[in-house]
């Protein structure tokens, strides 16, 4: 059986522990908001998943079994399957709304070319199919590995690497003209 | 000419410095509050279902301390499977002595009909 950071914090959520709540938000929020933003580019749409994630995760907390799969894998199962409802909900790209989010700002010519870099990336992320992003993303924001991330995915290892080979290539392609990368 | 791998490289390495461009965004105090208020909610009136469960668990660490709650939940299923075939299959006593076919009623109430008068004779 491996080790589950969270199932601790977990189990005082069910017996009604705040200050565990507030731990396990504290360690997986930002990174559960990032992934919802980069997948939705919409902050937000990115802000409501991870409130319905969490919950779901203190409506659950009671019904939680160590030891069947690691409590983080399912928390961000959730968090993706969440934006995957959303998206399916828009069936179109808002590329509008990526390009919006990211819009340059004044500012000195630095900060103005790295935000307009930052849209392009923003946009070329969002044209991606919705599970080579996620995949992408996954391996990017959360850092973890591909193993993990084919768990969350809920695919084979193989398939995840087939997924993140194509997305990457798509992103290159896309973004090939920009010559500061 | 490069090999299949090296290009995945090359495309994960330049993924990678595009991604980092995107700059990560402090989560917003608003949304941590909303998800605690959530998490307040929630322990100030737990749902049905979830007192349903409690009450569920209690009775069964009453029961059957210590177990999972599987076991008490099998054993309360078999003993009504065990019931239901018995009910089925072994006749009761009612029907092992019914003698409906040769069934007669009197009112006892009634004064008994007696014909003196021969009739037909």
């Amino acid at each position: 059986m491996t080790f589950d950071p969270d199932a601790e914090l977990v189990a005082r959520i069910a017996r009604g522990d705040r200050a565990a709540a507030s731990a396990l938000m504290a360690r997986h929020l930002p990174k559960m908001l990032a992934l919802a933003r980069r997948m939705l580019s919409d902050r937000t749409e990115a802000e409501d998943v991870a409130q319905e994630a969490f919950l779901k995760v203190w409506t659950h907390a009671a019904r939680w079994k160590p030891g069947k799969a690691k409590f983080e894998t399912w928390l961000y199962r959730v968090t993706l399957n969440q934006c995957y409802d959303r998206l399916r909900r828009k069936p179109t790209l808002d590329l509008e709304a990526a390009a919006h989010l990211a819009d340059p700002e004044p500012g000195p010519q630095k900060a103005l070319e790295d935000t307009v870099l930052a849209a392009e990336v923003e946009r070329a992320l969002a044209s991606l199919p919705e599970r080579q992003r996620a995949a992408v993303v996954l391996c990017h924001y959360r850092g973890c590995g591909n193993i993990e991330a084919a768990e969350i995915l809920g695919i084979s290892v193989e398939a995840l690497e087939s997924l993140l080979s194509r997305g990457r290539r798509t992103l290159r392609t896309k973004l090939a003209h920009l010559k500061d990368l | 000419m490069q090999t299949q791998e090296e290009q995945n490289a090359a495309d994960a390495a330049f993924a990678a410095r595009a991604l980092d461009l995107l700059a990560d965004e402090p989560v917003p105090a608003a949304l941590e509050a909303r998800i605690l208020g959530d998490f307040d909610r929630l322990a100030a009136a737990p749902s049905l279902a979830a007192r349903l469960a409690q009450a569920i668990r209690r009775a069964s660490e009453t029961i059957w301390p210590g177990a999972p709650l599987w076991q008490p939940a099998c054993v309360l299923a078999l003993s009504l499977i065990l019931g239901l075939a018995a009910g089925m299959l072994v006749p009761s006593s009612a029907l092992v002595h019914d003698n409906s076919d040769v069934m007669q009623t009197a009112s006892l109430d009634a004064p008994p009909q007696l014909d003196l008068s021969g009739g037909e004779l």
